[in-house]
């Protein structure tokens, strides 16, 4: 089988080459940005204790804190196709964890994620 | 040839390693979402019934509070405005005679509608209580509903909505389809939609929301005592949106 | 028989200069895309009458021209016609670009243009001709992809194979793109001919293209092409003109037959400039002239004038897209029959819509983006034949 009755001389390299970074780079790209999350001096607790009259959030902290997405995603898909509107919303977030800034924003910069929750929902 | 076969390998399990990655994540979270709980949508068949007689030429009361409710966009220049509901000034000639009348047109709730069956993404879908509601995470902006909507319903968010009046409810950022949906968020906590509230406060009570499953209720018993019409009957869409007076 | 093929050396100058005009035009769309993007699809001065706009057009237009490899499949790799071999490479190169250029049109279309790579084969929706449709474009790629590892290869039973695939699943494609409006519920689109009469021009506009890809890439590079082909190839373009005349008049006469119908098609064959572009355009230019040039006996079998013919039928099917695509926008679906609306927040009634700067630049860069690939396809892959001669 003779490549070069495809390519040309000395092309097949150079076209492999950016087909691997193209493959590559997003990949790449998370696993470096998600390594440098773990070290990175931003990666302390983020968590400021909210003043507040509740003491526990809906689920144990260490579930929150990695997987909140999931339930915020759970929930809307429960609210927004089957219409059950639970306890659970954004804005019940919002009555202890306060001010976006200081919750979401700063660990989602941290480890260089941007969903676009808040261009649609109010979150102050 | 070795490093071909190499390269062959490489490339090989990277791509079916990432596309399984994709799948697992999609088939995970398709699990995830449509794990069907008890729900008491079935049950319900939300209808619309508008009574033109009572509905007053000037007043544009139920338009005022959908935009104040739903953060609905309003730019000033009406090509690229929203209306969840509209009123429209209609002229009907016979003979010599012209007669006026006021409409008010909204999403007609279609049991057959056809902008969930062109939707490519299911985004826009009916739910079980016949709402016709759009998720606004999941839509392209392909606008291909508006162009299968044979009522002109549909609109799409050309632009961001600046104003957020109801802070509670979400604005929309541009490019995502969207119609009425007989504010699904509130007949789901047994409130009435903003428009009928409105109606209602303003004194006209023109306009009833309710369950057309159920035959003692009001918008059952106007359908049952009255003529009632529906805007093209003909195509088949079985609107759900009634009216008397038409 | 046995056919060489070499890529061009690409270094003259005209080569470079195309690349470089082409990679300018996709630098510019790209450009326009992504002003797009930031500001709302608003900016390209489509509104909520007018939602689809020249995106759509060019999309279908590109799906269109990929025919050409439909025909030069069918011709070789079904019907056995051996001596359009030579052309086959170059067909489904060309074919495999302008279905990327659809795709990309639709793409660049969207309001959020992110979303269309996940949810389309997410919640795939069997109902939607907008979800059947990228599900054929892309098999159609991937199946010109192993047409082209195929030939490249010479595996004599795999082409035949994927030929009759490739000639079949195309059809699929074009049936598909024109039941989008076919099927559609507006009075100007809702048409069970609308499907065939796409096929149909869509062959024309692609025999078309590869007339003149044909002839203009041979005397380029000075290969050797036998008039004989590029003729026949005329004759069947001046049939397909033909069956696409024949569909238009049997759907317009029927819309103006139709009662219901008729008011529509007054608006559409003599409602505005777009009916300018169905008669001038479309009817005269496109089709009437130059199937009268490939018809006649003297202009018919000259390679010159088979070109500028070429040339006309590729611009009346342009109009051919547009008159589909917007016309039956800017007609309004008929919510009260026999009552008219007076007054209004919103424009009801008969619609109008402009193409819009931004819009042309889009379409270019997409353009651009495969004049790009192409060039580097020239360059980089034994596309063309050394020569191509009749059987004799």
């Amino acid at each position: 089988m003779n490549i070069n009755r495809i390519f040309g001389e000395n092309t097949r390299g150079v076209v492999l080459a950016i087909l691997t970074v193209i493959i590559l780079f997003p990949i790449g790209y998370s696993i470096i940005s998600f390594v440098f999350a773990q070290t990175s001096p931003n990666a302390e607790l983020f968590l400021e204790m909210p003043d507040s009259t509740y003491t526990e959030c809906v689920k144990d902290t260490d579930y929150m804190r990695f997987h909140h997405w999931e339930l915020l995603q759970s929930v809307r898909s429960e609210v927004v196709r089957f219409g059950i509107r639970g306890d659970i919303s954004l804005s019940g977030c919002r009555k202890c964890h306060t001010s976006r800034e200081q919750f979401c924003n700063k660990c989602h910069n941290a480890v260089s994620l941007y969903p676009d929750c808040f261009s649609c929902h109010y979150y102050p | 040839m070795k490093r071909r076969d190499f390269i062959k390998f490489f490339g090989g399990a990277l791509l079916s390693g990432t596309t399984s990655a994709y799948a697992f994540r999609f088939l995970t979270t398709s699990i995830l979402s449509n794990s069907s709980r008890d729900n008491p949508l079935p049950a319900r068949k939300w209808g619309m019934v508008i009574d033109l007689n009572k509905c007053q030429s000037d007043c544009t009361e139920c338009l005022t509070a959908c935009r104040f409710e739903n953060n609905v966009g309003f730019h000033d220049d009406n090509r690229w405005d929203v209306h969840w509901i509209r009123k429209v000034k209609l002229e009907n000639q016979i003979g010599a005679t012209v007669k006026e009348k006021d409409i008010v047109l909204l999403c007609n709730q279609c049991e057959h509608p056809p902008c969930a069956q062109v939707c490519p993404v299911q985004a826009t879908y009916k739910r079980e209580d016949g709402i016709v509601i759009v998720d606004h995470h999941r839509c392209v902006g392909c606008r291909y509903c508006m162009i299968a909507c044979p009522y002109n319903a549909r609109f799409f968010n050309f632009k961001d909505t600046h104003e957020w009046v109801n802070k509670d409810r979400p604005k929309r950022s541009h490019g995502v389809a969207e119609s009425c949906n007989l504010c699904a968020h509130r007949l789901d906590v047994g409130k009435q939609p903003a428009c009928v509230e409105a109606c209602q406060n303003s004194g006209a009570g023109a306009i009833y929301v309710g369950n057309l499953n159920d035959q003692y209720s009001q918008v059952s018993r106007l359908i049952q005592g009255n003529s009632v019409k529906r805007i093209r009957e003909d195509l088949g869409t079985d609107p759900k949106v009634y009216y008397l007076g038409l | 028989m046995d056919i060489k093929f070499e890529s061009i050396e690409g270094k003259s100058f005209e080569y470079r200069v195309m690349m470089i005009v082409f990679a300018g035009f996709t630098v510019a769309g790209l450009l326009a895309t992504w002003w797009v993007i930031q500001k709302g699809i608003w900016v390209t001065g489509m509104y909520s009458r007018a939602p689809w706009g020249l995106q759509i057009v060019m999309a279908v237009y590109y799906i269109g021209l990929s025919a050409g490899s439909l025909v030069i499949s069918g011709l070789y790799g079904v019907f056995g016609k051996a001596e359009y071999k030579p052309f086959a490479r170059i067909a489904v190169y060309i074919a495999m670009l302008f279905l990327i250029a659809g795709l990309l049109s639709i793409i660049t279309d969207q309001g959020r243009m992110a979303r269309i790579f996940i949810q389309p084969f997410v919640h795939f929706n069997l109902q939607s001709m907008f979800s059947i449709n990228p599900i054929l474009y892309i098999g159609h790629i991937f199946i010109c992809l192993v047409y082209l590892w195929a030939l490249f290869y010479e595996k004599k039973t795999l082409t035949k194979v994927v030929a009759t695939l490739a000639f079949g699943w195309a059809f699929c494609v074009h049936t598909g793109t024109g039941a989008i409006f076919g099927f559609g519920a507006r009075m100007l689109y809702e048409s069970p001919l609308l499907p065939a009469s796409f096929v149909a021009a869509a062959m024309a506009s692609g025999t078309a293209l590869m007339i003149i890809m044909i002839v203009m890439l041979f005397k380029l590079t000075n290969r050797i092409v036998d008039d004989e082909l590029i003729i026949w190839l005329g004759r069947f373009l001046a049939i397909c003109i033909l069956v696409v005349l024949y569909f238009l008049l049997v759907e317009n006469a029927y819309r103006a037959y139709v009662i219901e119908l008729r008011h529509a098609a007054i608006f559409y064959l003599f409602g505005g400039y777009h009916s300018i572009l169905f008669w001038v355009g479309l009817i005269i230019v496109g089709l009437v002239i130059p199937m009268a040039m490939l018809f006649n006996k003297r202009t018919g079998k000259t390679i010159r004038w088979i070109v500028l013919a070429s040339s006309l039928v590729i611009f009346g099917v342009l109009c051919e897209r547009y008159v589909i695509v917007l016309p039956g926008l800017m007609h309004p679906p008929e919510l009260f029959p026999g009552m008219k609306i007076t007054q209004s927040v919103f424009q009801e009634g008969i619609a109008t819509y402009n193409i819009s700067f931004l819009e042309v630049l889009q379409a270019v860069g997409v353009f651009g983006m495969i004049g790009f690939m192409f060039g580097w396809g020239l360059k980089f892959l034994k596309l063309l034949p050394t020569e191509a001669r009749a059987l004799r």
